[in-house]
């Protein structure tokens, strides 16, 4: 039997928005706000969205990707719980991916905010354990297919 | 060391499969070898090549590690070398690549409703 390896990633996102805390808030904390700018998006379809903003409260959302995408056609499901919130401040949530009903990883997404003269700073920090072991031929397959896909992009620029 | 450390240490890795499959032979061949394990052979009768073309093809892919071979007996497999493409690589740079324009998406919302706001006033 192989053994099934998590590999561990960090990233930090730093963000400056022009407009106060209170407003960057609320389009964290107000499911349809949410949904403008976190789900909708052109490379999918959103099967469903949905958001309760309290701590333990959930956040559970499906997208299908549109062909042209890393992963036509394949579904995505994140199903999140809020861990801590603090308004104008932070939120912090614990989620986990799937792709194509396989979960892949578990993530904890932390939003800071701070307001100076009328702009808000965000950092976004992604600390995830991606449980694609050894083996995972469909990852590895989605992987081959954009490595493909960004050659022909690659090679059609260059003609 | 972990592929996606291992990938992440060597950035020019990804030039070198992208110049290793900037040929169609090449291609060929990979596409042929990520279905499944073949004999070098094979390959040449399947691409209608010599084998010392498809020989020199394979030290290519294998340079930047797409494929490995293994002798079986008096033959010569190849397969693929799964760190040459780390799909989790692409999956973290898939997450990232998707936060960030989620984010952009919240700046242009922010600016649009900043707008909205002062057009009110």
């Amino acid at each position: 039997m192989s053994q099934a390896e998590a590999t561990y990633n960090t990233f930090i996102i730093d963000r400056t928005f022009e407009a106060p805390a209170a407003r960057v808030f609320a389009a964290f904390a107000d499911p349809r706000s949410k949904r403008r700018w976190f789900a909708e998006g052109q490379s999918h379809d959103v099967e469903r969205f949905a958001m309760q903003f309290e701590v333990g409260g959930r956040e559970e959302s499906a997208y299908r990707f549109r062909p042209g995408t890393p992963f036509p056609g394949v579904l995505l499901e994140a199903s999140g719980e809020f861990l801590d919130i603090v308004p104008g401040q932070r939120i912090v949530l614990a989620s986990t991916m799937s792709i194509g009903g396989r979960r892949i990883s578990a993530a904890l997404q932390s939003f800071e905010f701070s307001e100076a003269g009328g702009q808000t700073r965000m950092r976004f920090t992604h600390q995830a354990a991606f449980f694609e072991g050894a083996d995972g031929p469909a990852m590895r397959q989605a992987g081959w297919e954009q490595l493909f896909g960004q050659l022909q992009a690659d090679l059609a620029a260059q003609a | 060391m972990t592929m996606a450390a291992a990938t992440l240490a060597a950035p020019d890795r990804v030039d070198g499969i992208f110049a290793a499959l900037g040929d169609g032979t090449r291609r060929a061949i990979f596409r042929m070898v990520a279905e499944g394990p073949r004999t070098v052979s094979a390959l040449a009768q399947a691409l209608g090549v010599s084998l010392t073309a498809i020989t020199q093809h394979l030290r290519v892919l294998q340079g930047c590690g797409l494929l490995h071979t293994r002798k079986e007996g008096r033959v010569r497999i190849c397969e693929v070398d799964r760190q040459g493409l780390d799909a989790l690589e692409d999956w973290i740079a898939f997450n990232r690549q998707m936060w960030e324009r989620r984010f952009d998406a919240l700046d242009a919302m922010l600016r649009e409703e900043g707008e909205g706001k002062r057009g009110e006033d």
